[in-house]
């Protein structure tokens, strides 16, 4: 085993049925040090498949699953010891505290025993989880999903897989994730499906876009954010302002949408040139008080390679 | 936080049956067995007491007493081991288990161990009782040690293979009530009318695991192997029945659950964790 952690799929395909309904095909991709990688795509492109290949839940039909060099498929027990995972909706046992659901899986990687109650009050403390001697059948969901999450981390484990791990959870409960992770992914390797745009800008330094089995682009989230600019900008103003005064500012833009009586839309070619050239005609127009991108980046990129395919993505 | 070690197999095993018997004797299914386990100890003592005949020995008692014990035994087993595999593959518990770094033969036979001790030790609250019966009549001295001792192994090894069985049921399942449900009646009444649909063909249920419960009473009374009865009803059946031979019954038993626990740790092994 290396001393880098790394996560890799060589040529993983899944089909089921008999190979008659695919749902991975032939995927690649190799990750090592330390970072987090959004894996992005609409449901049933695959994400969740190559998660459960790569935890062991399911076997590949072609290719292989490596953790940190070691095939999960040929030796899960050695692949997995290092892995903290969260796929699908796990449930520990309803009869279980929630120390006991944590303290089990730390004893299962052998985790030290004199340690396991300290690491508990931490993961508790951070993760703002329920009482310790709460069972766990008797959790609401987001409750449940910030123990599986202190479950997988118990161990300190370097390489941590997560599946949608805030669908769910109320807003208070995704910024307390999305700081955890974020402090995580310094020294740890992090990969996590989503489809929210915004929690994968906050948190992921790299993204994988997927759709029907086939992975279309790879790239960090900078480059993607550049290739895929937003095409249009909400702007406001501090006091009415009429449409036709926008118009008249020429050929910076190629529509204006009336939002409201102080908000508009406007689309142009999507080049940061364009955009400034914008601003600037806009400040005379009237008091502006917000100028942004009608949409993320990353939705503009994942609209557009999930509509176009493959194809979808840009040279 | 220190460095994590791995542990081995057996670490991991011993882990596994004591987490899963904590989280068996927590769940109302084993309270619920404890009751109608006690319920039915209770009502048996008390029938004994109220009908006993002075004649019969320590051993007859006893025997007496193991008769049904097998039935009781399927239903108990059944209950604790029915959703066994069902349950990793039909909830969240498989999403929170199988991806941990641990076999999963270890995960299994860490249930596996649990179940049967859960299981044995409600089986063992009915021979508490007829213990308690015997020295209640005969006194201490008259106990038929060596006899309850075997019968008490047999019931340890009986015990394995209907856990085994229910274990290989449940992997056929999604739902653990599902999963459950049917182990419970194939076991409980598929045995008990194969047995009874033998009986009228005079063909031995060497294969039967109901039948190779009979072994249970026969350290304390044996049994005739076949008893064959004539002119039963209007249409004059010939009725056989039949009672194993010790060594058949432990053979069979040996078979169920040697089979049983082979073919669940190769079906959990290749389970995937779908949909």
């Amino acid at each position: 085993m290396s001393d880098t952690s790394s996560i890799e799929v060589q040529g993983l395909t899944k089909a089921y049925f008999g190979g008659v309904a695919p749902a991975l095909r032939d995927a690649t991709f190799r990750y090592e040090g330390a970072g987090a990688i959004g894996y992005l795509g609409p449901n049933g492109a695959g994400k969740t498949t190559t998660l459960k290949v790569l935890t062991g839940l399911l076997r590949p039909t072609h290719g292989r699953a490596l953790l940190n060099g070691i095939d999960v498929t040929r030796s899960r027990k050695r692949a997995l010891a290092d892995v903290g995972s969260v796929i699908e909706s796990p449930e520990p046992y309803p009869s279980q505290t929630v120390a006991e659901a944590i303290e089990m899986v730390g004893e299962f990687r052998g985790a030290p025993r004199g340690e396991l109650g300290a690491e508990i009050a931490r993961l508790s403390e951070s993760l703002d989880l329920p009482p310790l001697d709460a069972r766990c059948g008797a959790l609401s969901k987001g409750q449940r999903q910030r123990v599986v999450l202190a479950a997988s981390l118990v161990g300190d484990p370097r390489i941590v897989i997560l599946d949608e791990p805030t669908t769910g959870l109320d807003p208070k409960e995704r910024i307390l994730i999305r700081n955890l992770l974020n402090q995580l992914k310094k020294d740890h390797l992090i990969l996590m499906s989503s489809h929210l745009m915004q929690e994968v800008t906050e948190i992921c330094d790299q993204v994988i876009f997927i759709n029907q089995g086939q992975i279309l682009l790879r790239d960090t989230v900078e480059n993607v954010a550049n290739r895929f600019r937003s095409r249009a900008v909400d702007v406001e103003f501090a006091t009415p302002i009429l449409v036709d005064k926008i118009r008249a500012l020429g050929p910076a833009f190629t529509s204006a949408t009336v939002v409201g009586e102080r908000r508009f839309r406007l689309s142009f070619d999507g080049s940061i040139d364009a955009r400034a050239s914008l601003l600037r005609g806009l400040v005379t127009v009237g008091p502006v008080i917000g100028y942004q991108s009608a949409s993320l980046a990353l939705e503009d990129a994942y609209l557009a390679l999930v509509a176009g395919g493959a194809n979808g993505a840009p040279a | 936080m220190g460095q994590s070690v791995l542990p081995s197999d057996y670490a991991q095993w011993m882990i596994a049956a004591r987490r899963q018997l904590r989280f068996y004797l927590r769940t109302w299914r084993f309270i619920g067995l404890l009751i109608f386990v006690l319920i039915i100890g209770v009502a048996g003592t008390a029938l004994s007491i109220a009908y006993h005949d002075s004649g019969t020995s320590a051993a007859n008692n006893f025997a007496g007493l193991t008769t049904g014990l097998s039935t009781l035994g399927i239903i108990i087993c059944a209950f604790m081991g029915g959703d066994a595999i069902a349950m990793d593959f039909g909830s969240g518990t498989g999403y929170y288990l199988l991806v941990l770094p641990v076999r999963r033969r270890v995960l299994l036979l860490g249930r596996y161990a649990a179940a049967f001790l859960a299981s044995f030790a409600l089986i063992l609250v009915l021979y508490a009782f007829g213990l308690f019966s015997t020295v209640w009549f005969y006194g201490i001295g008259r106990v038929p040690w060596f006899a309850l001792g075997s019968s008490i192994g047999l019931a340890a090894l009986f015990a394995l293979a209907v856990i085994s069985t229910a274990f290989l049921f449940s992997a056929f399942f999604r739902s653990p009530a599902v999963s459950m449900v049917v182990t419970i009646l194939v076991l409980f009444l598929g045995f008990e009318i194969l047995d009874g649909a033998l009986s009228v063909t005079s063909v031995e249920p060497w294969f039967s695991l109901l039948y190779a419960g009979g072994a249970l009473s026969l350290p304390f009374q044996p049994l005739p192997h076949k008893t064959v009865i004539t002119g039963m009803g209007a249409r004059m059946l010939t009725l056989t029945t039949w009672n194993p031979h010790l060594w058949e019954g432990a053979a069979i038993m040996i078979v169920y659950f040697v089979v049983g626990l082979v073919l669940s740790l190769v079906l959990y092994d290749y389970k995937e964790s779908k949909g």
